[in-house]
């Protein structure tokens, strides 16, 4: 008796990171993430192939395949870009279809995302250009105290008070960081403080798109328990936990979205 | 198949720079003017030649305005002093006078800089605040009165009845043609874009008025034979509305973007689009008539809401959003540029449920791929709700 599946893939190339997620059929099957290099292509093919290597498939096995993250618009191995909004959208939705409000931090920028009951975008914003509350601005601060990106959550979940930060520039908060930690403040209370200025910046960006429940929380800097501890402070709300790693919530959500493409091309029934 | 007298809009566009040169030879005066109530039939009548000034989208020239001002003052502002710091545009090397008026303050302050830094012969036309009220169409009739009186000292020459309700003439032929071309760029088988006809809207602004009226009548007939062409089925489309800050010439990076990625822009209510000409009635050829028919229009956006509920501006902006079958509405502003920066989240709920993007930006490249990536996921958010509605 043999079977036949239909693959459909999602490659999400961020400024960090590249992803990948491949579904049989409905499924998610195997996924791939690895740091973005200088070439998005490359990056994206990349963390393609390490989730077909998972799979133990070929790219010819892929039905479709949807490129999305800022490697979207250099893509040639995919069959069509989509926006990362949309992405995110569709990969909460395909985990959580109670979800409805979804903040995402990536590499270099963050986003509040409305969606309705089908995943479907209905508002959103996103913040300026600027890096501050952004994976890249935790990753200075980490370097700033010379501790693991992985850790910052937890270090700053640890401390006895919050000192106040100021600047939400990248380039002047480590200045005062830097200064912070000269004045003998505890490198715990000052990342707190930190945490917690992201967190309020980013209540900024609910002002415009409003909130309903249930919130989720994805991107790279999703892993970082500190910072999901100071957003459901400053938006008074209890952030739903993803059963997959959240930086792969695009990738997940483009190959959802890869097979409504192929469905509708008629690709697969 | 393009329509030839864009082309030759074009063409009149080019050689209009040393027309000027050779206008001013012959004792010819040019006033350069800026902002949204400087009443250019006045000018005009009074046998003065007006050109507005001031370009966007050029990095350059607001680093060189930037050495007189602060970076955190209006980036078409600093734009604009560059220019007239630089001298180098064709139509400012013209300028015998610039008139601005107060409607946006920092475009006020331009005004004192350019005449303080670089020695322009200038003439302010105060704007009331509260321009819905008697006292303040009061203030505006002395004032536009006072302008009318400066004007008149510098062509020497003294306002004719006959001249003004001649060039009223010319300007409201002008403003109808616009209006015109507006409702047709929206049509399905539109025969031009609405990136056409603000380059229209742009180049009427230095050519000769009378001359330029001519040319929209015949792009109308040229236009109106398109019309009748069988209309061809489009797909789903995303018919996007701008609104927000002006959009001057030169800075083409947004409409890049929409058009690039498939949206179609159908309107707009921006001061240097189609607002500047619409609701504009003079009952009186008068300097009082101009002035009151000047403060009742729709409002620009410096002005304060003097009533929300009735606001004028508001009120067009949700008519014309109906008018051109709006999809979206993306909000364009300018760093810095306070007046549509405050009444960005104002307006987004106004409007209710009607999708609504803020694109914040300035005159430089560096945001090109973060504006493409909101304005793309708009555009999917436009066509995803069009095709599930479509299907039901």
């Amino acid at each position: 008796m043999s079977f036949s599946y239909n693959y459909f893939a999602g490659v999400d190339v961020g400024s960090l990171a590249a992803k990948a997620v491949i579904l049989k059929d409905g499924d998610i099957f195997a996924t791939g993430l690895l740091k973005s290099g200088v070439n998005s292509v490359e990056s994206g093919l990349s963390a393609l192939n390490l989730a077909l290597d998972a799979a133990g498939l070929k790219k010819e096995d892929l039905t479709y395949i949807v490129g999305t993250g800022y490697g979207r618009v250099s893509a040639p191995y995919a069959n069509k870009a989509v926006t990362e909004i949309t992405c995110h959208a569709k990969g909460a939705n395909y985990l959580h279809p109670t979800v409805r409000t979804i903040i995402d931090m990536g590499g270099q920028d963050c986003k509040a995302i409305r969606i309705d009951e089908d995943g479907a975008v209905v508002d959103f914003a996103m913040n300026d250009k600027c890096a501050a509350g952004t994976g890249r601005f935790l990753e200075v601060m980490a370097e700033v105290f010379k501790v693991k990106l992985d850790d910052l959550g937890a270090i700053a979940l640890s401390a006895t008070d919050t000192v106040p930060m100021s600047s939400t520039c990248t380039v002047f908060a480590e200045s005062e960081t830097i200064s912070l930690v000269a004045r003998g403040e505890k490198p715990e209370n000052i990342l707190n403080g930190i945490h917690h200025s992201i967190a309020n910046r980013i209540a900024g960006l609910f002002s415009r798109v409003g909130i309903a429940s249930d919130v989720f929380f994805s991107g790279g800097v999703a892993k970082n328990t500190g910072m999901k501890s100071a957003i459901e402070q400053a938006l008074k709300v209890t952030i739903v936990r993803p059963e997959i790693d959240p930086q792969l919530i695009g990738a997940l959500g483009a190959a959802v979205i890869a097979r409504s493409f192929a469905k509708k091309e008629g690709l697969w029934a | 198949m393009g329509l030839k007298t864009l082309d030759k809009i074009s063409a009149a566009l080019q050689s209009r720079p040393l027309e000027l040169e050779q206008l001013r030879k012959e004792g010819k005066k040019v006033v350069g003017w800026l902002a949204y109530n400087i009443p250019e039939e006045i000018i005009y009548a009074l046998g003065l030649i007006p050109i507005r000034v001031g370009q966007g989208g050029d990095g350059r020239l607001v680093e060189v305005g930037a050495r007189h001002i602060s970076t955190k003052n209006c980036v078409f502002v600093r734009q604009a002093l560059g220019q007239f710091a630089e001298k180098t545009d064709p139509y400012i090397q013209q300028l015998d006078l610039v008139a601005i008026d107060a409607t946006c303050i920092q475009l006020y302050r331009l005004e004192e800089l350019i005449n303080f830094y670089f020695g322009y012969k200038t003439v302010v036309l105060g704007v009331p605040r509260n321009f819905a009220t008697k006292e303040g169409h009061e203030y505006f009739r002395k004032e536009v009165e006072f302008f009318t009186k400066k004007l008149e000292e510098f062509a020497g020459v003294t306002l004719e009845q006959s001249k003004l309700e001649e060039a009223i003439d010319i300007y409201d032929g002008i403003r109808e043609a616009i209006k015109t071309l507006y409702k047709y760029q929206s049509l399905d088988n539109a025969p031009l874009s609405w990136r056409e006809v603000s380059s229209v809207i742009n180049a009427g602004y230095n050519l000769d008025r009378a001359h330029y009226l001519e040319l929209l009548k015949e792009l109308i007939v040229e236009a109106e034979a398109k019309l009748s062409e069988p209309s061809r089925r489009r797909e789903v489309e995303a018919r996007i509305f701008l609104s927000g800050s002006l959009i001057p010439p030169g800075d083409t990076k947004l409409v890049d973007i929409i058009e690039q990625l498939g949206g179609r822009i159908v309107g707009d209510d921006l001061w240097s689009g189609l607002n500047f000409f619409l609701n504009l009635e003079i009952k009186e050829p008068t300097p009082y008539g101009v002035a009151d028919a000047y403060l009742d229009r729709v409002p620009h956006g410096s002005l304060p809401y003097l009533d929300l509920k009735s606001d004028g501006r508001l009120a067009n902006l949700k008519h014309q959003l109906q008018e051109f079958g709006a999809d979206g509405i993306i909000y364009h502003t300018l760093r810095y540029c306070d007046a549509f920066t405050f009444k960005a989240g104002e307006t987004k709920e106004v409007l209710g449920k009607l999708p609504f993007l803020e694109i914040h930006t300035e005159y430089s490249g560096s945001d090109f791929e973060a504006i493409r990536t909101r304005v793309e996921a708009f555009i999917e958010m436009i066509k995803s709700k069009k095709e599930i509605a479509e299907l039901v």
